[in-house]
């Protein structure tokens, strides 16, 4: 357990430093940053000190270097548009990207799980096609589209949510619906055909043959032996609902990392949009962690190594 | 074991019966609750958030819209001519070349109870030019050599070199600090917590979610009729268009000329409008060393390109046709004789510089939703070239690299900008047309000499006779296709009495509910 710990964090540690790597090169692609700070007829040679003052006047290996050596100290560097710490004010919406993945994880897992277990008992039936038939659709919508749709006809025609924001207490409900819908799609499908492998193994039909009721064959027994796959879907898929937020939050001004960092992007503001990165990339690492955790406590015959 | 299952069962159906009350209870309150406080509360969506609230520091145009309702200036505009208003300045004159001089009005406050006078502009405009504080104004006044306190009420900006344009760098740049204050807290805490003398107070801001202000109701001018106010960031503009159609918003600007039918038809809002001091321009690019550099060929693509299809087509009509570089109410603006539609022309003098215009393949480069449509107009350029045979690949690039490729001189033949506001010449023209500035994409030593001339004139009638000349000469030269002036487009509450200003800024001051 403990050398498996050892390695987690290591290849954690690899992850972080590929992806802050990878994104350094690519933001630089874009060019350099120096004109948007300055009036559109700031002279050369201010454009030139203001450049060197921060620094993008030095070749990009040297930028580089500079940057992974401050990093490692915990040191990201300050916002280039507000001048306040990058990572703190990644930190700062951190729990408002939480909030809303967490909930929309939560949404889509008690819905999911009970469809997609119904679905594979009720196999070609109207309930199966229904329920299949939504997650297509589910899956097949952009969550861009979904949420502007939401807005449309929950916020502007029905009035009965605001439109965007986190300041009134109903404004999570319809980022959440968005956002909880892909997730939902792909957990329904994966549930149902996982289960519908295990209802076919020899040890149910004797459960049914001894008698044992429905219920307690499908939660107890089927359920359990199907989970295993699951967990895992549901982990990758906490990950890629922190990703999945970042286009929601756009969609509905919620005031999260995603939009953050998008604001970010679009003014060149290079620490903000690393430490951004840097947040996001730790939590994908450490949930997939928490998954590989979790399976040897669902299933003690795996051993971690 | 058996047990530890139990209770798993159970806590994840704790876990089911908690997400449903929480449902069932968010349903059953009430949805418009937020909504009813409309009467009190205007609300105003801003594509993105300032970056600080201190004065003269970021030129960012979400900034200033902001602070203008917390911070004064010295010289206000008239919202439809852009003509100088006294404002915390009550007059002012040119001394000699070298020096202005403000006379200061008095009994002003700063929203902390410090008296506003002539130290307080001299904090100010020595904030600018302090190279600690980082201010992007450096530039702009870098040419100010000192600010003379000539007693409590009046002040002496001398510069440098002469500075015709001066007051317009007042006008549009300086906002009044406390000083004091500043020295006291720190530039840090006065970022999040400004003082000034303006109508509105700080109540709080959440960054990247709002700005709420309080009237200032000790304001010198009088009473705001607005009491509360809130600036929220929407970047995407489908959801502030649902806001506003929702009512949550009543006010935002840069309605896109495709959806002000949407807000005409609703039952919220209404649609403001007001010619803009900013001007849109098709530049042709003599720095690359493509067909541009060749004269005939700029004045055959004037030809070529139809300025009032695209406004009829792209723009709706929203914008008014240019011929020369400066927008109508531009003061040193002058009547040019420009170019018409004529294709066989263009193709003739194609012809003569020796080009054939089935052979020809030029880029332009576009950015995409900065200006009204400005995408869509490339496109539409690139298929008015394309009937004379010119295929045109257009290159669609987000702002930040759109401005990198032209600044860096990499841009295409042809690449889509836009300049302004501006009420004067220089600002335009100077940065525009000299050597050093790329983003017209033309230089002429000849043309240069002429605008070096017209620069140092005090007298208002001579400035505008020698930047007139210049303009000419830009015409005949072909030194780019102008197209429009923009017209500034608001989606506006129908309760909310609001006039737009050609200067782009929202001043609640002048606001007030019906």
């Amino acid at each position: 357990m403990p050398e498996f710990i050892i390695k987690r964090v290591l290849q954690t540690l690899i992850v972080v430093f590929l992806a802050l790597t990878g994104v350094f090169f690519l933001v630089r692609l874009s060019g350099d940053p120096t004109i948007l700070f300055l009036p559109p007829d700031a002279p050369k040679d201010q454009i030139a000190e203001y450049r060197h003052t921060l620094g993008f006047d030095r070749p990009l290996y040297v930028q580089y270097a500079d940057y992974i050596i401050h990093v490692v100290q915990g040191d990201f560097g300050d916002s280039l548009v507000t001048k306040e710490s990058a990572l703190g004010r990644i930190l700062s919406s951190f729990p408002a990207t939480l909030q809303l993945a967490l909930s929309a994880f939560v949404v889509s897992l008690v819905i999911a799980i009970p469809i997609g277990v119904l679905s594979a008992y009720k196999r070609n039936t109207w309930f199966d096609k229904f329920g299949v038939g939504l997650t297509v659709l589910g899956q097949a919508i952009p969550s861009f589209w979904l949420g502007l749709l939401f807005i449309y006809f929950f916020a502007v025609k029905l009035h009965w949510f605001p439109t965007g924001g986190r300041s009134a207490s109903l404004s999570m409900i319809l980022p959440t619906a968005t956002l909880a819908i892909y997730s939902l799609a792909r957990l329904v499908r994966f549930t149902r055909s996982k289960m519908l492998d295990v209802l076919k193994k020899d040890y149910i039909r004797t459960m049914k043959a001894v008698g044992v009721s429905t219920l307690e064959i499908l939660t107890k027994y089927a359920l359990k032996n199907a989970l295993l796959p699951i967990i895992t879907l549901i982990a990758l898929d906490l990950g890629a609902l922190l990703e999945g937020a970042v286009i929601t939050e756009i969609v509905f001004s919620w005031p999260g990392i995603g939009m953050q960092v998008m604001n970010a992007l679009m003014s060149r503001d290079f620490p903000v949009v690393m430490a951004g990165i840097f947040v996001i990339s730790l939590i994908y690492s450490v949930i997939n962690f928490a998954a590989d955790l979790l399976y040897s406590v669902v299933d003690p015959q795996i051993r971690l190594k | 074991m058996a047990m530890r299952k139990k209770k798993k069962g159970s806590s994840l159906l704790l876990i089911i019966v908690a997400m449903l009350m929480v449902l069932t209870s968010a349903c059953s309150s009430n949805p418009k609750s937020g909504i009813s406080l409309k009467n009190k509360q205007l609300s105003i969506a801003l594509q993105s958030d300032a970056t600080t609230l201190l004065a003269n520091t970021d030129v960012n145009s979400a900034t200033d819209v902001q602070i203008r309702n917390i911070y004064d200036p010295l010289i206000k505009r008239d919202a439809k001519t852009g003509e100088f208003k006294p404002w915390l300045a009550t007059k002012w004159k040119s001394v000699n070349p070298n020096t202005w001089e403000f006379s200061l009005r008095k009994g002003v406050k700063f929203q902390n109870g410090q008296p506003f006078n002539a130290e307080a502009v001299k904090g100010s405009v020595d904030y600018i030019l302090d190279k600690a504080n980082k201010s992007a104004y450096l530039s702009r006044w870098a040419a100010i050599k000192e600010v003379k306190v000539v007693n409590d009420y009046t002040v002496q900006i001398i510069t440098s070199t002469p500075y015709p344009t001066f007051l317009h760098r007042i006008a549009d740049d300086l906002l009044v600090m406390e000083p004091d204050y500043l020295k006291k807290v720190g530039l840090k805490k006065a970022a999040v917590a400004p003082i000034g003398t303006g109508p509105y107070k700080l109540k709080e801001w959440k960054r990247n979610q709002y700005l709420n202000l309080t009237a200032n109701n000790q304001y010198w001018a009088g009473k705001p009729k607005v009491k509360k106010v809130e600036f929220r960031y929407i970047p995407e503009f489908s959801s502030r268009m649902a806001s506003f159609l929702n009512g949550e918003i009543d006010l935002f600007d840069n309605v896109p000329v495709d959806s002000v039918k949407q807000v005409k038809e609703s039952s919220t809002g209404k649609i403001e409008q007001v010619k803009s001091a900013r001007v849109d321009y098709l530049a042709l690019n003599t720095f690359s060393n493509g067909p541009m550099k060749n004269q005939k060929v700029r004045q055959a693509i004037n030809y070529a390109v139809d300025v009032p299809s695209l406004l009829r087509t792209q723009l709706n009509g929203y914008g008014v046709q240019i011929t020369g570089s400066l927008a109508k109410n531009n003061q040193d603006y002058v009547a040019t004789k420009g170019y018409t539609y004529d294709s066989k022309k263009a193709i003739s003098l194609l012809k003569e510089a020796g080009y054939d215009p089935q052979k020809m393949t030029l880029t332009l480069d576009t950015p995409t939703g900065r200006y009204p449509m400005d995408k869509q107009v490339s496109q539409a350029i690139a298929a008015q070239l394309g009937k004379i045979g010119i295929k045109v690949n257009v290159h669609v690039n987000e702002w930040g690299a759109h401005l990198a490729k032209i600044t860096q001189h990499r841009a295409g033949d042809m690449f889509f900008l836009g300049w302004g506001p501006s009420y004067e010449g220089q600002t335009t023209i100077q940065n525009l047309f000299t050597k050093n500035a790329p983003y017209s994409g033309f230089y002429d030593p000849k043309v240069e000499s002429a605008i070096n001339k017209a620069i140092p004139l005090f007298k208002e009638s001579e400035r505008k006779k020698a930047f007139g000349k210049v303009e000419q000469m830009l015409v005949d030269k072909a030194a780019w296709v102008p197209l429009w002036q923009q017209e500034n487009i608001y989606a506006v509450n129908n309760s909310l009495n609001f006039t737009p200003r050609t200067d782009e800024t929202l001043q609640i001051f002048d606001m007030s509910w019906k």
